[in-house]
């Protein structure tokens, strides 16, 4: 089975399979010693899941699919505008044309619910923005109990001179994993916003690969995972500059708590005769235990001329000094430790300029970030 | 108010205070002087409560209270408040809403209730005012980006809201021209008061000419050396620390 699964998520031949998931190749193996059914696409969503997703500045516009199928019966899609066409094929594909500006967000929502035993589920998405300007939401949600695997793949194209802001927010009990594939191209003169917010789960892999194909497109990436238990997150971004001009910023933060382990790679290409591109990529993380782990890998291709790069990335812990600084003033130690690891985590998020995007990000972070010091050990070892 | 008695201290080995003892009364502001590292802002930081400072003998008693054994949250609370030499940069972290968490820790603390949005707003639009400082200090993360002198008007703001009843100043006046230093000295005198007292830790005179000490010690290897009043801190400036080593070599012999 573990074979099987490396084939179905791994790119490339054995070894470049084995050197992308090197960090994640045990949390797979262990996930593939079990036998996985069909996840069924007529479960039921409890309540609190299905409160999870019923937001108010999305409502008319929201896709749920449940194991992967399309929901009738949890969708809404009232006000989608006009500029948007969706189609389902054969329930498990999505594909959403955007030929116009739309200033309201499409959310879409990956729900999975367990059955009896191990189930597994998988879907598409196909984005392809014409013209103007969207924001899509993609949600993954789940409710705790027998494992279940799904898998996304996502094909965005983002046509010349438009605008697409996907953020992600992927929030999963211990019991779920997710493999995320998303295929971008940006063209000419165009803009891709990638919010990422990676919370809880079992394995969560997402294979990011970005090309900015057309002269002057712009990719811009924010993000954060925050890991307790023995969850496991493994963010892979590739970034291919394939033309002059091209623009690519990635600000991303981790945090690891008790025994988790969160791997972050972020490669960056450039390739020949994408000439005057701008690179720029960070990657900071913090360990709150000294069991949990973090592994990130900066990576930077260069085969152009006059290009601008700059890459780091650390792993470190709580400034002592500056948690000195808060208790001074009075703020009792485990909430001046919050107040730390909060805003190390806004910090990817402080630019997002919409408001309820960004009240969403605050809201999870503050529920699901760690509260108090790692020393208390939930986990067996 | 404040007892220190002989007191050492040592930091990564090394004994810094060498027996240090000090009387701040309530309504009081001590001047502390002397050279680099006589052991200044290792007092500072051990009143304060910072780890990494090991008291091998002596001690603090605060408001008739072993000062040592409290958290630096709790001496927060009871009063004590440290103006970091070097305050930190804390980038995400938003200045209002570190600062009313602070107040009202401390006020849960002292069993006093806390305080809802509209009047922490109200207290700091106040107090802004009186230190004529932008608002827009508020907005921002705390002391992220801020200028040197940013950095010390955002402490002596703090230290505007919170009231404390003793104020230990860490070379406040470092690095800071002469408007910034004396907007510094305006917050201070502003609130000096029978009930509170200070600790005003500094390596130049200058900031004496505008905060006037009742009393200025000179510190120098871990132990304060001499005492006086303001007149003093006007010799040192004139004859500088060598002749406070000086003399005290004219009196062992």
């Amino acid at each position: 089975m573990s074979a099987a699964l490396l084939d179905e998520f791994g790119v490339g031949d054995a070894r470049e399979r084995d050197e992308s998931w090197r960090y994640s190749k045990a949390a797979l193996r262990a996930l593939s010693q079990q036998d996985f059914a069909e996840a069924d696409p007529h479960s039921t969503l409890d309540a609190s899941l299905a409160a999870s997703f019923d937001w108010p500045q999305t409502r008319g516009r929201r896709l749920v699919f449940v194991n992967g199928n399309y929901s009738d019966k949890h969708s809404d899609v009232a006000n989608i505008a006009a500029s948007m066409n969706v189609r389902h094929e054969g329930g498990q594909r999505l594909v959403l044309t955007v030929t116009g500006d739309s200033a309201e967000p499409v959310h879409l929502v990956y729900a999975s619910v367990p059955g009896a035993a191990p189930t597994r589920w998988q879907a598409a998405a196909d984005l392809e923005l014409m013209a103007g300007r969207a924001t899509v939401i993609v949600q993954h949600i789940g409710t705790a109990g027998a494992d279940v695997l799904g898998a996304l793949h996502s094909r965005i194209t983002i046509a010349p001179g438009t605008e697409l802001h996907l953020m992600t927010l992927s929030d999963l009990p211990d019991s779920i994993s997710n493999y995320r594939r998303v295929n971008t191209t940006v063209a000419q003169g165009a803009t891709c916003l990638f919010t990422d917010a990676i919370f809880g789960g079992r394995l969560q892999r997402a294979d990011l690969n970005i090309g900015l194909n057309g002269e002057s497109a712009r990719f811009e990436s924010r993000g954060v995972f925050v890991l307790r238990g023995r969850q496991h997150a493994d963010t892979h971004l590739d970034i291919r500059h394939g033309a002059r001009n091209t623009t690519c910023d990635v600000l991303w933060r981790g945090v690891a708590d008790q025994r988790a382990r969160g791997v972050f790679h972020g490669a960056i290409t450039v390739a020949p005769g994408a000439d005057g591109a701008d690179a720029r990529l960070s990657n900071k993380n913090l360990l709150l235990s000294a069991h949990a782990e973090i592994d990130t890998q900066p990576v930077l291709e260069i085969y152009a001329d006059e290009v601008k790069a700059a890459h780091g990335a650390t792993v470190g812990q709580l400034d002592e000094t500056a948690l000195f600084y808060l208790r001074s003033r009075g703020v009792p130690a485990a909430a001046a430790r919050s107040l730390l690891i909060a805003g190390f985590c806004r910090e990817a998020f402080a630019g997002i300029a919409d408001v309820e995007v960004r009240g969403r990000l605050d809201a999870l972070l503050a529920e699901r970030l760690p509260h108090s010091h790692g020393d208390r050990e939930e986990v067996a070892g | 108010m404040l007892k220190i008695e002989n007191l050492h201290v040592r930091v990564a080995g090394k004994e810094i205070l060498k027996g240090l003892t000090l009387d701040v009364g309530a309504g009081e502001v001590h001047a502390i002087m002397g050279p680099n590292g006589a052991g200044k802002s290792t007092l500072g930081n051990v009143l304060a409560g910072r780890e990494g400072y090991e008291i091998t003998e002596g001690s603090v008693t605060y408001n008739g209270r072993n000062l040592l054994e409290l958290e630096p949250e709790q001496r927060a609370a009871e009063g004590v408040f440290l103006a970091f030499q070097y305050p930190v940069e804390i980038p995400g972290v938003n200045n209002t809403y570190f600062l009313k968490a602070a107040m009202n820790a401390q006020r849960k603390h002292r069993g006093e209730g806390e305080l809802d949005s509209m009047q922490f707003l109200k207290l700091v639009r106040e107090k802004l005012r009186v230190l004529h400082i932008s608002d827009d200090l508020m907005n921002r993360a705390v002391n992220a980006g801020f200028s040197g002198g940013e950095k010390k008007r955002n402490e002596i703001f703090q230290m505007a809201l919170l009231e404390p009843k003793l104020a230990i100043l860490d070379e406040t006046d470092s690095g800071l021209d002469i408007d910034a230093m004396k907007m510094v000295a305006d917050g201070v005198n502003a609130m000096r008061s029978p009930e509170r007292g200070f600790v005003v830790i500094t390596h130049y005179q200058r900031l004496l000419d505008y905060i006037v000490p009742d009393f200025v010690h000179v510190l120098v290897d871990g132990r304060i050396v001499e005492s006086g009043d303001k007149s003093l801190a006007l010799k040192l400036e004139e004859h500088g620390y060598a002749w406070i080593a000086e003399r005290r070599l004219a009196g062992a012999a």
